[in-house]
């Protein structure tokens, strides 16, 4: 097992957006059988090891390809750009204010009358945008445009870090 | 080293021989351990027929410690020198003793670094040691009834154990000679024990709601063909059993107006009566409490105590479990409506009230076939049958979780997360840091556990020094921190400097464990004379690697050295197994180990090539739905 190729190649995927969630999960499963800890308990301290070395590798290939953010960036990434470089600020000025809005209309939410009803109102919403950027990286990544792959994977983070604080907040007010 | 998978899938080489080993179930009032038998899974008992036995260990002046029974009673009459409950100081500081505050009758010794220590007739015992008395007893036990030497044991602890709280459970283990196969979660063990996967039908999520006695856990885990995989974990390492009885004795406390100061054996007295009384409401609907015997003046009357009373007791502490099952379920990004099955783990789910609650919780009634104290052993059996290799083919595989949140302290005491809790482990992250000033050498790192985002409301796991980093402008050195967490949910730190390739050396100081260095000595005290037979074991251990080693490489050079290897390669493979097996036939187990290592370095691209070779042929021309 080779650590150090990249993830795709690891599960015998070539480099593309879209992939089969329940395919690779399946794969993972097959490798992470052979190579866990696991098999390894009563053999030597190298192959102990490098049994670790080998499922942390793969807990962090899945983690990456099975979430189309991560799988987004790490495109990317094997393309060799930066999306995420604290250099890379540029982003277009009417997402930026609709973000400030969804901001808002999170902050304003704990006070609200009903929270659980406008939660889900904005988790459906914050879906909905997902989808979109995951479509638009798929398309844009398909034609080798990476500069707008780039954008469109930048703005999923947005919505993802509010999708989490969403869930932070969810779990604060039902608790 | 890959090696061995593929030169003998899913065999043993040797004819099948069943190797000995143990769950142990290393428990906060009491201990059990069980083992795999033609077939069977159980748990052992001593010659009294008794399976349970209490985590209670007393020490003596010139004798060697009670454990179990014997110590159990002297509870009272020798409260001082008989230590329980010693699961909840594993891995725990001073401060966080004194929390526990009269819960824990004993004199303390504060120690600078590390665990308290408890005062006894026999000397300063730390709980690492205290645990260790309770593993030796298992493990005698488990020899005895299964007539042989073990070859290791899977040990559980609660799955929210942080860091210190398992390594300081590793420890007692190697202080009491046994290897630990691995480190498993209490909720998975007993997830495990219901053997759940073997029915085809039985996909699905399950909740196992595990209170003990001093501990809380819920965990979320998913099955599907022979894998088990924990969604989520949470719980509370301070919430359980004991807290019952605490609640019920102070409630007597006020009601018979006693002095707000009691002695140790009044305390005592009143856990047990509570305990007692705790019981028998299972079944009765009123118990009679009786203060005959009350170690003081005083003269106390009876006290009745209702079900009903005791439930109102009772009920915050199981709101507060019930409130931590809603977060994780929400954690496993799952709903009540999901979970197929309950599993109830811990004597205190033998509670009518905590039974209700969670019926009424997942509207379905929780498993309680298997017996809820033995449960969690009988899983860590059937998981050490496995782990010894006493299975073969398509074998149960445990995927676990990091129950914690691991971070480092960044300016202003604030936390940065590095890894997040509900990470699938083994797993590995890598950060990077630089230098701030002109020249600087050293750099200070500190690596805390837990959720919160200030450093002095985390856990505080242990404090790194790299040095002997290249002296540069602020800035120019890129020093990369590597975070490992292997499979027993355990930590281990390394660390580069980046642009001279030079490795800083990690000085660990660990905040509550033990140093590798102490531990050492404690082994060498208990085991002054046998020196001797330990560098012999050594020797013998060593060779036995150094054949599987060259064994595995023989065949696999024979099966496809010529297709996959060079010659220059074949013959520096051969030429260090040579060296290896020169090194096997002396007498100097250290050289024998340094020439496996040497020995797996040289073959373990070749390892790697055969794997990747093995894969290839396995996946060529399927398309992935295919696999």
């Amino acid at each position: 097992m080779d650590i150090s190729q990249d993830y795709f190649s690891c599960y015998g995927l070539s480099r593309d957006y879209s992939l089969d969630l329940a395919g690779l999960r399946q794969v993972h499963r097959r490798l992470q059988q052979a190579h866990h800890p696991d098999r390894f308990v009563t053999g030597s301290d190298s192959e102990q090891r490098r049994a670790v070395q080998i499922t942390a590798y793969l807990n962090q290939a899945y983690a990456t390809l099975s979430k189309p953010l991560t799988r987004g960036l790490y495109l990317l990434q094997l393309q060799g750009m930066d999306p995420l470089a604290p250099t890379n600020t540029q982003m277009p000025m009417d997402f930026l204010l609709q973000q400030i809005e969804l901001r808002e209309a999170l902050e304003d939410m704990s006070e609200a009358q009903d929270p659980e009803a406008k939660i889900d109102a904005m988790a459906t919403k914050l879906q909905c945008q997902a989808s979109l950027l995951e479509g638009d990286f798929e398309q844009a990544y398909g034609s080798s445009d990476f500069e707008r792959a780039e954008t469109a994977v930048r703005k999923l983070q947005f919505i993802v870090k509010l999708q989490q604080q969403l869930d932070a907040l969810e779990g604060v007010l039902l608790d | 080293m890959a090696l061995l998978q593929i030169a003998e899938p899913g065999q043993s080489a040797k004819p099948h021989q069943r190797k000995l080993a143990v769950g142990i179930d290393l428990g906060t009032t009491h201990s059990l351990v069980a083992s795999v038998r033609s077939g069977q899974v159980e748990t052992l008992a001593n010659s009294r027929g008794e399976h349970l036995m209490p985590s209670v260990v007393r020490y003596l002046a010139d004798e060697l410690p009670q454990v179990g029974v014997k110590a159990q009673a002297h509870l009272v009459d020798d409260a001082a020198n008989t230590v329980m409950s010693v699961k909840r100081l594993m891995g725990r500081g001073i401060e966080d003793v004194k929390r526990l505050g009269e819960s824990m009758p004993y004199l303390f010794e504060a120690c600078e670094q590390g665990m308290p220590l408890i005062n006894t007739v026999s000397g300063l015992k730390s709980p690492v040691q205290v645990s260790a008395d309770i593993l030796r007893a298992l493990v005698q036990r488990g020899e005895s009834s299964l007539g042989g030497e073990l070859v290791g044991a899977v040990i559980t602890v609660p799955a929210y154990f942080d860091d210190a709280q398992r390594q300081a459970t590793k420890d007692a283990a190697q202080l009491a000679g046994i290897q630990v196969l691995r480190l498993l979660n209490e909720p998975t063990a007993a997830a495990v024990a219901y053997g759940l996967e073997h029915d085809e039908q039985e996909q699905g999520t399950i909740a196992v709601f595990d209170l003990g006695g001093g501990t809380f856990d819920i965990s979320i885990l998913r099955m599907e063909q022979g894998v088990f995989e924990v969604l989520a974990t949470g719980g509370d390492s301070a919430l359980g059993g004991d807290d019952f009885d605490h609640e019920i004795a102070e409630w007597m406390r006020q009601e018979l107006q006693m002095p707000t100061q009691l002695d140790l054996a009044q305390l005592r007295f009143l856990l047990r009566l509570a305990r007692w009384g705790k019981e028998l409401l299972s079944d009765e609907s009123s118990a009679e409490l009786s203060f005959e015997g009350w170690p003081g003046d005083a003269t106390y009357a009876d006290l009745e105590l209702t079900r009903e009373h005791m439930n109102r007791l009772l009920d915050p502490i199981v709101s507060k479990a019930l409130r931590a099952t809603k977060r994780t379920l929400r954690d496993a990004k799952v709903t009540v409506g999901d979970i197929a099955k309950i599993v109830m783990v811990g004597g205190s789910t033998r509670s009518l009230l905590v039974q209700e609650r969670v019926a009424e919780l997942f509207q379905q009634p929780p498993l309680t076939d298997i017996d809820p104290d033995r449960v969690v052993a009988l899983g860590a059996a059937r998981q050490a049958d496995v782990l010894a290799g006493n299975q073969s083919g398509e074998e149960l595989l445990l995927l676990d979780v990091l129950p914690l949140s691991l971070g480092l302290e960044t300016m202003g005491g604030l936390v940065e997360r590095v890894i997040d809790r509900n990470t699938p482990i083994p797993v590995a992250r890598a950060q990077e840091f630089t230098t701030y000033q002109d020249g600087q050498t050293a750099m200070a790192i500190h690596v805390l556990q837990g959720e919160r985002e200030l450093v002095q409301d985390g856990r505080s796991l242990s404090r790194f020094e790299l040095r002997g980093i290249p002296a540069m402008a602020a800035g120019a050195a890129k020093i990369r921190v590597t975070f490992q967490v292997d499979a027993d949910g355990l930590l281990e730190v390394s660390a580069r400097e980046l642009t001279s390739g030079v490795a800083a050396s990690v000085q660990v100081k660990p905040s509550y464990g033990l140093s590798d260095g102490q531990i050492a000595d404690m082994i060498k005290a208990s085991w002054t004379n046998v020196e001797g037979d330990r560098s012999a074991r050594s020797l013998r251990e060593q060779q036995v690697d150094a054949d599987r080693l060259v064994e595995a490489v023989t065949i696999a050079l024979a099966e496809d050295g010529e297709r996959l290897l060079t010659a220059q390669e074949q013959q520096g493979i051969v030429h260090q197994m040579e060296q290896l097996v020169i090194a096997r036939n002396g007498q100097d187990h250290h050289a024998i180990a340094k020439q496996i290592e040497v020995m797996a370095k040289a073959s373990d691209t070749y390892a790697a090539m055969r794997m990747d070779d093995s894969i290839k042929r396995a996946l060529a021309g399927k398309a992935v739905d295919q696999l």
